[in-house]
């Protein structure tokens, strides 16, 4: 059932202009950073400059006396309720009340007539302190006797995890062969070009926030909660978005800041960072320590796995629930186990918090494991690709854990991405200083359930047609944060109306104007925002076609039998409509125009809506943490690497790469690719140069992308990026699934193996930095010469 | 040497003219002015961005006198009586510069905060350079980073454009 | 104004504008038992703030540069390019408040040969100019080279020779291959003008024997016997890095024997330094592989790397080992590239 019905589409499968595409592209598209309104102020946050200590004094005087100050305010001029990303640990305020928990921490906000005034402001700003001992490692934090940063998470541990499915003690029996490895990720950041920005402003009692987020229902929900506010008094909006990849889903300082400020001063307040702060708001990959124990038979085919991770979650929740149940519940899905462990430890530290970042929780495990994999498959002399063959997912089974997964073609993947790269000639087979390696992934479409405890539904899609019927306006909160999903959005609308994509304009992102929808996270955009539009197209249509037939009827084209099919009359079903023409299915000739149709309805019934709704309804899982990790859809994924090493000096240059996806039906191709090729561009960034780094006082120490170093366009290999052409997703609209954060999964391992490859030591560590490549080497010449 | 006055508070206040995308701006400014902040606050020329301020990121990139900076390290004093082109002077009106129109045909942005930076460093190229390497439209916009594209199709598009100069 | 002592008051306006909740206020209990940190500075803004105010100068003669660095002294910078100065200035590593900037000194933007002296070369030289300077690419295109490795195209375009020299920066890319060369900066101020050896300029990381009335004016490549010269820079990533290691070398072969070899080594002391036990070492000798393997092992005796965010001490020597032999391979092999 999981193979593409060939249909003749106008617009899905079709790499359509971006909705966007002359505002982009000619500097016009606004930015929340690039917003003036009248009489606007500008605020920025004061910050905790210690790891860990109480607030003694914050002595403001000073900055008080500078010209142009218009506001001050800390912890005691703000509410004090706690709120979080996971309810079921609220644990932060909107400024630090007592205690401060990283260097970087809120404190309170400045605002001023104008940035300037403000940052200087800041500078005469005094806060005293009483300096609590810090814990800025794991290994800190665990410690018997350690500081404790909470009172609700003894012996700092924030999130605790054991998942056992089958018997992996009885299974480990029968391995021809158990290896453990252990392997140790790094805490990287999303890094976008945007810094965060939020502006508010109120008229009367209702107040206005835009924002550069990835959900403003989310931000709604939060900040409505803790100011206490009704929902529908808070606007959130959001302009164009500079990307996020997982830094823009959590509420910020500025948000909360923007509103209260511009309440108290009856001003719109702009509130922003700078590039550094954006770092300090953190929420990005946790640094995880893992470690695995893997049976297989022979052939390699796995009989048992034990996971265990250890997260450095730094000082607030967040996101970092999910991040954990994220590092193990996916696990069961790429391969088939059918006895797993999965043991998960999530520590607080006196660090800038973790979060949510491309491939949630994933990527760092799936490098652990796919180089695990590897260095199993070299034991036992089975080559890396046929490892993973035999242990690949099929189509249309249910995993230990239950999540049902409905397509999946992770072994054509691997065959696909062999035949493409040239593996066989490869492998093994480039010399010293030159390795390939390939490394598997996928992600969900979307998360089950919302990230609060609610029964609405997680997305509503609205169409209006306009009066004459030249245009229909598409409304979603659905979030367009450069990954294209107005663009997509748009195509699936204009299909299901049957009318051409140029004459749709989407509405999204503001929760006064368009409908519900949870916002640009756990790759669910497409699906289930695709599902709402969809069916609301459909509804359009359904009413477009119900008036056509009357229209018939009454053109006193019944005489000449217009209005009837053989000897009955014409119903709805009888007619189409495609790229906005209304025919009859087999007189094709018989047609109206949508715009005459539609204005038809408006002039007899008035305006033309469509309506549509998508929930995930209840899915598979049932243990503790089923939430996270079960999905209406599944996408995978094989990518292959090539590297080159210099066995002197240890540099890494990655040369060329493949990608063959399983992502459904493909909506816009030229869209889907570049999100592989943003994909695998983080991923390598990742695997060989960034890492967030601190001092020994828990200071950052590269905030900056001179020091934070993000492969430049000489570093990025090409891509080649190809898709499974039969997938096709029954849980999907228009059989699709997803692939932002999927393709992000599959690259450390791949890039990891191929250094591998390349140089014969295996490194477990990440980032494989130069450095660490020498080092290894030199120590492997060492013990050869002993 | 520099024209200026002094403000009440004993600040001086220099008087700037330049010629930014063709036309000539006149302008009271203090020293301290980076010319990104300039172009933003004082013209309304939102379309160079601010990301990292350091000359790291280039999605500020403007061309001083042809040549593609950051204009987050210039002083606005600095570019008196010197050509400034922003993106806003890429195009001729609603007419795209052959780069825009690749860029959109070869979808060479996402989130678009890059673009700008990235559209004006490609243009510089090709006005110095109109049929260059892919090594050589790598290193013109190595100083220009983007997080959502890999630079995969921003490489294309602009090999593209200038094969149709 | 609404700050300070003002803000109970205001506190409880915001709560009855906002309805807002009160819950959680029997958590706030401020207590103190030590005062153990008084942060009278906030160092959040260090990066990234609005430049403080300063005065700015425009001179138009080198003479009246000169007179106006005599007159400001240590509170007063010259300003080229800014693509380190106001970098520094963002950080707070510096606060000038004088800028004199060089922008109407067009005669410090010539790059010509002139016979007798050498390739001489303008302070105001961008780094992208020396990459497609004709004279450098005919004699010396390893100075191209080396510009050209220089962090990325927008920089190049507004760095200047003169900026990447009296900044003093260890890890500088021009300074080693200048010094191969045996180059000389010539320096103009109040009393006129000197002439030394690049290499003497340096005296710490930051610091020159410059006096504040000076400017570096131009740099001279004097005519060469050296038959080949390269200069390799190793950066954490392609475009956009400082260099971890640097090294430069010139050298005169004939015969396949050496006749004379400088080596210059970057990133890897306090200053750019000469590997001179190596030059000793490898002049008179015949080129084999493993000759400049040894070579390689001498120069990592003459660098004094320090470990930093970058690389470790130890690995940094390990890199002047391989790059020495790899450069001077260049050069022997390929000429000045």
């Amino acid at each position: 059932m999981s193979v593409k019905v060939k249909q003749d589409y106008s617009y899905v499968g079709k790499s359509v202009t971006r909705n966007d595409a002359q505002l982009k592209t000619t500097g016009r598209a606004q930015y929340t950073a690039d917003l003036k309104f009248p009489n606007m102020l500008y605020g920025k946050l004061i910050r905790s400059t210690i790891a860990h200590g109480r607030i003694k004094n914050i002595d403001t005087s000073e900055a008080e006396k500078l010209n142009g100050v218009k506001a001050i305010i800390t912890a005691k001029d703000v509410p004090s309720m706690k709120w979080g990303l996971s309810p079921a640990r609220f644990d932060e305020n909107i400024f630090a009340i007592d205690k401060v928990l990283y260097v970087g921490d809120k404190i309170g906000a400045v605002c001023a007539v104008d940035e300037e005034t403000v940052y200087k402001a800041l500078k005469l700003i005094k806060v005293e302190y009483e300096e609590l001992p810090a814990v800025l490692t794991v290994e800190e934090s665990k410690k018997e006797g350690a500081p404790q940063i909470f009172e609700e998470y003894p012996g700092n541990v924030n999130t605790e995890i054991h998942h056992k499915f089958g018997d992996c003690d009885e299974a480990l029996k029968d391995a021809y062969y158990v290896r453990t490895d252990r392997l140790q990720g790094q805490r990287t950041y999303h890094a976008f070009i945007e810094n965060h920005c939020s502006i508010g402003m109120w008229d009367g009692d209702k107040a206005t926030l835009y924002s550069s987020c990835q959900s403003v229902h989310y931000l709604q929900y939060h900040i409505a909660r803790v100011l206490g506010m009704k929902m529908g008094n808070l606007r959130v909006l959001k302009t164009h978005v500079g990307a996020g990849f997982g830094g823009k889903l959590d509420p910020t300082g500025l948000d909360f800041s923007a509103v209260i400020l511009s309440k108290m001063l009856g001003q719109p307040v702009k509130m922003f960072y700078d590039h550094e702060e954006t770092f300090l708001n953190g929420h990005g990959r946790h640094a995880i320590g893992m470690e695995l124990t893997t049976g297989v038979d022979k052939n390699g085919k796995i009989l048992a796995h034990k996971f265990t991770a250890i997260m450095d979650g730094g000082a607030y929740t967040g996101l970092g629930i999910a991040s954990a149940y994220y590092a193990g519940s996916l696990l069961g899905v790429l391969y088939n186990i059918e006895n797993y462990q999965f043991d998960c430890y999530r520590y607080v530290t006196n660090l800038p918090p973790c979060g949510a970042q491309r491939g949630h929780g994933q990527p760092q495990p799936r490098y652990a494991f796919e180089h695990h994999l590897d260095l199993i498959g070299e034991a036992i002399g089975v080559d890396p690709i046929d490892m993973r063959l035999v242990n690949a997912r099929q189509n249309n089974t249910v995993t230990t854990a239950g999540y049902e997964v409905k397509s999946y073609h992770l072994g054509k993947a691997n065959e696909m991405a062999r035949d493409a790269s040239g593996w066989k000639e490869k492998r093994g087979k480039l010399g010293v200083g030159r390795g390939i390696g390939v490394g598997n992934g996928g992600f969900v479409t979307g998360a089950g359930f919302c990230q609060y405890r609610t029964d609405l539904p997680h997305s509503i899609g609205m169409i209006k047609i306009y009066d004459d019927g030249t245009q229909a306006f598409v409304y979603s909160q659905a979030i367009d944060i450069g990954q294209g999903s107005d663009t997509v959005l748009l195509q699936m609308a204009a299909e299901a109306m049957g009318i051409p994509y140029e004459n749709c304009k989407m509405y999204a992102g503001d929760t006064d104007l368009s409908t519900l929808d949870f916002g640009a996270y756990a790759s669910r955009q497409t699906l289930m925002a695709g599902w709402a539009v969809k069916r609301a197209g459909e509804e359009v249509k359904q009413k477009i076609l119900e008036q056509a037939v009357e229209m018939f009827k009454e053109s006193g084209r019944i005489k000449e039998g217009w209005a009837y099919i053989g000897n009955r009359e014409l119903r709805p079903d009888d007619l189409d409509c495609k790229e906005g023409i209304v025919f009859v299915k087999q007189e094709p000739n018989l047609t109206l125009t949508f715009e005459e149709v539609a204005r038809k309805y408006f002039v007899t019934k008035g305006v033309l809506i469509g309506r549509g709704w998508y929930h995930p309804g209840k899915l598979g899982g049932n243990h503790k943490g089923a939430a996270v990790g079960t999905s209406p859809a599944y996408s995978s994924a094989t990518q292959i690497a090539e590297v080159k090493v210099d066995m002197e000096t240890g540099q890494i240059e990655c040369v060329d790469t493949w990608d063959v996806h399983d992502s459904g039906t493909i909506i816009n191709p030229k869209l889907f690719h570049g999100q592989v090729h943003g994909a695998f561009y983080m991923g390598i960034g990742e695997t060989i140069w960034e890492e967030v780094k601190f001092d020994n006082k828990g200071k950052l120490l590269n905030g900056n992308f001179s020091e934070y170093r993000l492969p430049t366009a000489l570093d990025m290999p090409p891509v080649l990026s190809l898709t499974v052409e039969d997938s096709w997703e029954p849980n999907g609209p228009y059989g699709l699934k997803e692939v932002g954060e999927g393709a992000t999964t599959p690259t450390m391992g791949a890039v990891a193996n191929a250094i591998y490859d390349a140089m014969g030591v295996s490194m477990t560590e990440l980032p494989i930095t130069y450095e660490k490549v020498w080092r290894a080497l030199k120590d492997k010449e060492k013990n050869e010469k002993k | 040497m520099a024209n200026f006055t002094v403000d009440k508070d004993g600040i001086k206040r220099y008087l700037v003219g330049v010629k930014i995308n063709g036309s000539e701006y006149t302008r009271v400014i203090k020293a301290n002015t980076l010319l990104v902040n300039f172009l933003r606050e004082d013209l309304g020329l939102i379309g160079t961005k601010k990301g990292c301020e350091l000359g790291d990121c280039g999605c500020c990139t403007v061309m001083l006198d042809g040549k593609a900076v950051n204009s987050c390290l210039v002083l606005a004093v600095e570019v008196d009586g010197r050509e400034v082109t922003t993106i806003e002077g890429v195009s001729n009106g609603e007419e795209l510069d052959i780069v825009q129109e690749k860029f959109i045909e070869h979808a060479a942005y996402q989130c678009g905060f890059c673009t700008s930076g990235m559209i004006v460093s490609s243009r510089a190229l090709l006005d110095e350079n109109p049929n260059p390497t892919e090594h050589e439209v790598r290193e013109a916009i190595a100083g220009n980073l983007c997080r959502c594209t890999g630079y995969v199709n921003i490489v294309e598009a602009v090999l593209d454009a200038a094969e149709k100069k | 104004m609404v700050i300070g002592h003002r803000s109970k008051c205001i506190y409880q306006q915001i709560i009855r504008m906002l309805q807002f909740s009160e819950e959680g206020d029997a958590e706030r209990q401020i207590v103190v038992k030590f005062v153990m940190q008084v942060d009278n500075y906030l160092k959040r803004g260090g990066e990234n703030v609005y430049l403080p105010d300063f005065e700015y100068y425009t001179p138009d003669s080198i003479a009246e540069a000169c007179q106006l660095l005599s007159q400001f002294g240590a509170s007063a910078k010259v300003i080229a390019g800014g693509t380190d100065l106001v970098n520094k200035m963002k950080k707070e590593l510096l606060a000038p408040e004088v800028l004199v900037s060089i922008k109407n000194l067009d005669q410090l933007k010539k790059i010509e040969y002139v016979p007798g002296r050498g390739v001489v070369i303008g302070a105001r030289v961008t780094h992208n100019e020396l990459v497609k300077s004709e004279v450098l690419n005919e004699k010396y295109s390893s100075v191209s080279n080396a510009a050209q490795q220089m962090a990325h195209n927008q920089v190049r375009n507004a760095g200047t020779v003169g900026g990447n020299i009296c900044n003093a920066v260890p890890s500088a890319d021009l300074p080693p291959i200048f010094i191969a060369f045996n180059a000389t900066v010539k320096l103009t101020g109040v009393n006129g003008e000197r002439t030394l050896a690049l290499e003497d300029l340096f005296t710490g990381p930051g610091k020159t024997v410059m006096t504040q009335d000076e400017l570096i004016t131009e740099v001279v490549i004097p005519d060469q016997k050296m038959t080949g010269s390269n200069y390799i820079k190793f950066g954490l990533r392609k475009s956009g890095a400082l260099a971890v290691v640097g090294v430069a070398v010139a050298v005169q072969v004939e015969n396949n024997v050496i006749k004379d070899a400088r080596v210059a080594l970057g990133a890897v002391a306090a200053t750019p330094v000469r590997a001179k036990k190596t030059e000793d070492f490898l002049k008179g000798k015949e080129v084999s592989d493993e000759l400049l393997a040894e070579a390689g092992f001498i120069a990592t005796g003459e660098c004094k790397p320090i470990s930093d965010i970058r690389a470790s001490a130890e690995y940094r020597t390990d890199l002047v080992r391989v790059f020495t032999k790899r450069a001077l391979r260049k050069a022997i092999d390929e000429g000045h590239v």
